[in-house]
């Protein structure tokens, strides 16, 4: 017993010591918290950008997957974890800025967290069959619009990367239709291959992969690969559509000088060789943003959220 | 297809990496072997942390090694159901009606090398399968959309539950609480929160893990506990004195592994429906076609066949959306894709046509991981049927320990200790009551994409569902008719061996 007690006295002597000497940040490795399942964008993403990082930022970055509850289980626990830079969180725009104007959380995403980086983003598109009549975006809504709505449209998920700028889209559109899920893209691109809805919105690098199958009728931004495509805002729709958001945060409360050293470090992997060619191969941009750019986003989206998701549930 | 078939043979073989493709698909396979026999390490966390070191090898050698640790994790999670009821997925859930019984028996190695035996010929044979019919199999999948879905769902949640064990009443009761738990947590359709008393905890839904453990897991140890303490303690079993499996009990089993093969291999052409339902099916009907169904979950060694054999031959079939759509099924599928995709491969139709030959050369190596793991796992199931050998004093505390280690570990919430102990004396009262679980589990299962594919029909034929159904889902429209009629079959054949059942107790009261 007083054996336990002399190394438990130990232990505490060591844990303030290296209290006190404040060794330089990050001293051990960060864990960086993804809501979301294995096999997704952001896990996919994240793996390449987490083995890149160490030569930079001087540690690793391990990730940790918490899904459940839309991102919200991944989103509380690095809510309540310490503000120290140990612990972040890698999400995007519509579980941070969408879901509170939906449901009740016990976080506020403004306030709670603070945007360390953007490390790229992805612009959906809507896609239909090759086969299709539908050569436009406007050819979709005036058969939406002459069906009365009935309309087989496909998404991803309840308030999720495709259903929200798909609302967007109709909502601008003044059109209506028939929005049926799917649980994730894999099977909404099914759905639209079988033939069971007519469009739906999904990401350039998932859309190449489909090849002559598919036709692109307009993306959220200009993409090359793709074989320019009107982007949404050429064919008169304003503000950002479609724009998936992959955002570092980090607790609010965390010193500034440490996400400061995040920031210098996230920043660094544009001139990375490794990481353009994986992003290049992955079919993803390197459109990084720094925290302070990207709050001011942030702040307008969630407005331009906020008014959606009171149009949609007014009904 | 043909030429980038023949194609794919010197790409494997002729490519001089081929001893470092061994290699790789051997580490991937003890690895997985080793997380899987974890509890609470899940096969799909050790793929996505493996997937960052196979996108720095040879496309060859990084997918077939995480095509290695996922073959390796499912059979791993097959070791403590068998050894110690502790099933790490649902997939082997079904293997824990016969697994702890032999090992009771002192026949813990046999009923592991029937395991082994079992999954590496019903994986291989679908593997084979899969290469021969992987543009129907392809065609298949797209025909199954979500009121097919639906209907096979609803169909397999009652065939599995007509053929558990006791009465029928008990069965219906433990479906509704398994249903009923499932809709605790978000919708899945419009992400509305459902019976969550405002408690955050319960937004994500009940955990499936630490809900597995509790009740399969728990009750055992308790039940352990409480027979004959003193006879425990003493109990120990002596590795060497362990039968091996022999070759006539091994052909007595051909026919269900050959049953439960192709019962795995068609369910997993269906896209959505999975292992869990193909184990359960497949002891099923094992049960049903034995002419000795009472013997089944006391310890018998085609119980073990069965499932094993069906929740293996899934793999070969679930990959044909992803090589030829491109469309993941499943997690495990969507990390493979994004093993490729890091490769600069994007599965998909253009893939198939511009580079066949590699996605043939990595189903050969799916081949090549069978046989591998055959000889691996023939090796490495003495070290594994030791770990019960130790001293049953020391291996209870273990098991405790274990459990609540693994539904900790799974997802690091505090609140899942809370889950485990719950479903844990919940399953004990119902061991009690003589309740099978297997209904409950079945239906938290499969509820929540029975619940989904149900929501998108509705969705889907939102004017007018009877003709929806009638006129543009005319499969769906047969599985639905079909469903009474097999059901009712299935339920009279059940009784019936029930009744049987019932006899030969009396009769061995008598």
């Amino acid at each position: 017993m007083k054996n336990l007690l002399k190394i438990f006295i130990g232990f505490l002597a060591m844990l303030s010591i290296s209290g006190l000497a404040k060794a330089d940040y990050p001293e051990k490795p960060i864990t960086m918290v993804i809501p979301f399942g294995p096999g997704g964008s952001h896990d996919l993403n994240a793996r390449v950008f987490t083995s890149i990082i160490p030569q930079y930022l001087g540690n690793a970055i391990i990730v940790k997957l918490v899904p459940g509850a839309s991102g919200q289980t991944g989103t509380a626990m690095v809510a309540q974890a310490k503000p120290d830079g140990y612990t972040l969180l890698f999400t995007h725009n519509y579980v941070d800025q969408l879901q509170h104007h939906v449901k009740k959380l016990p976080y506020k995403p403004l306030k709670d967290f603070v945007t360390v980086a953007r490390i790229n983003y992805a612009a959906a598109c809507m896609i239909v069959l090759s086969k299709s009549k539908y050569k436009s975006v406007q050819d979709v809504f005036d058969t939406a619009k002459a069906s009365g709505g009935k309309m087989k449209l496909g998404h991803s998920g309840m308030w999720g990367a495709t259903m929200v700028p798909m609302a967007q889209l109709l909502s601008w559109g003044k059109v209506q239709a028939n929005l049926t899920p799917y649980k994730g893209g894999g099977p909404m691109v099914k759905g639209l291959l079988s033939g069971d809805v007519e469009a739906v919105l999904h990401f350039p690098s998932v859309i190449k992969g489909q090849g002559s199958k598919v036709r692109t009728l307009g993306c959220g931004a200009k993409e090359k690969a793709l074989g320019n495509p009107p982007t949404f805002d050429s064919l008169g729709f304003t503000g950002q559509i479609g724009y998936m958001d992959r955002i570092l945060v980090a607790p609010a409360k965390t010193p500034a000088d440490r996400i400061k050293k995040l920031q210098d470090a996230l920043a660094k992997l544009k001139g990375d060789k490794t990481f353009k060619k994986f992003m290049g191969r992955l079919g993803e941009n390197m459109e990084f943003m720094n925290g302070p750019d990207y709050e001011k986003v942030r702040a307008e989206k969630s407005k331009n959220y906020k008014n959606l998701v009171k149009q949609m549930t007014k009904g | 297809m043909l030429d980038s078939f023949l194609n794919s043979f010197p790409i494997l073989f002729g490519s001089g990496n081929f001893f470092t493709i061994l290699f790789a698909v051997a580490l991937g396979l003890l690895i997985g072997l080793f997380v899987g026999a974890l509890p609470g390490l899940t096969t799909l966390m050790a793929m996505a942390i493996v997937l960052p070191i196979s996108f720095f090898m040879d496309p060859l050698v990084g997918i077939p090694f995480l095509i290695g640790v996922y073959k390796g994790g499912i059979f791993g999670g097959s070791i403590p159901a068998i050894l110690v009821s502790l099933p790490g997925t649902g997939a082997s859930v079904a293997t824990t009606f016969d697994g702890p019984p032999l090992t009771k028996q002192g026949k813990g190695r046999k009923a592991l090398e029937t395991a082994l035996f079992s999954s590496v010929i019903a994986d291989f044979s679908s593997d084979i399968v899969t290469i021969l019919l992987i543009g129907p199999i392809a065609l298949v999948a797209l025909l199954i959309g979500p009121p097919e879905l639906a209907a096979i769902l609803f169909l397999s949640i009652l065939i599995i539950s007509s053929t558990s064990n006791g009465s029928v009443g008990k069965n219906m009761i433990m479906l509704a609480v398994g249903l009923l738990i499932a809709l605790i947590g978000q919708d899945p359709i419009a992400a509305l929160t459902r019976f969550t008393f405002d408690v955050f905890e319960l937004r994500a839904g009940i955990p499936l893990l630490p809900m597995l453990i509790g009740l399969f897991a728990i009750p055992e140890i308790l039940i352990n506990i409480e027979s004959k303490a003193k006879q425990f303690v003493q109990a120990k079993l002596n590795l060497k004195k362990e039968e091996q499996l022999t070759w006539k009990e091994f052909l007595g089993l051909r026919k269900t592994i050959f049953r439960s093969t192709i019962i795995g291999t068609t369910i997993g052409m269906i896209p959505g429906v999975g292992q869990v339902v193909a184990a359960f099916v497949g002891y099923a009907a094992a049960k049903n076609a034995s002419p000795n169904p009472e013997k089944f979950g006391k310890g018998e060694l085609e119980g073990i066949a069965a499932p094993e054999a069906a929740n293996n031959a899934v793999n070969g079939p679930t990959l044909v959306p992803l090589l030829t759509l491109g469309i993941p099924g499943d997690n495990v599928t969507a990390i493979l894709l994004g093993a490729f995709v890091a490769h600069g491969l994007r599965p998909g139709p253009q893939l198939m046509t511009e580079q066949g030959s590699i996605v043939f050369a990595i189903l050969l190596c799916m081949l090549l991981a069978n046989v591998l793991f055959l000889i691996l796992g023939y090796f490495t199931m003495p070290l594994f049927s030791k770990v019960v050998s130790i001293k049953k004093s020391y291996l209870l505390p273990l098991t405790i320990v274990f459990a609540f280690a693994g539904s900790f570990v799974f997802r690091h919430n505090p609140a899942d200790l809370y889950f485990l102990l719950f479903f844990g004396i919940f399953g004990y009262i119902l061991r009690k009551l003589e309740f099978d679980v297997t209904p409950l589990v079945m239906a938290f299962i499969l509820a929540p994409s029975l619940e989904y594919a149900f929501g998108q029909t509705l969705s889907l034929g939102d004017d007018g569902l009877l003709k929806y159904l009638l006129l543009e889902r005319p499969i769906a429209a047969l599985i639905i008719c079909a469903t009474p009629i097999i059901t009712w079959k299935l339920w009279k054949r059940s009784k019936r061996l029930r009744d049987v059942a019932t006899e030969v107790t009396s009769n061995q009261v008598k």
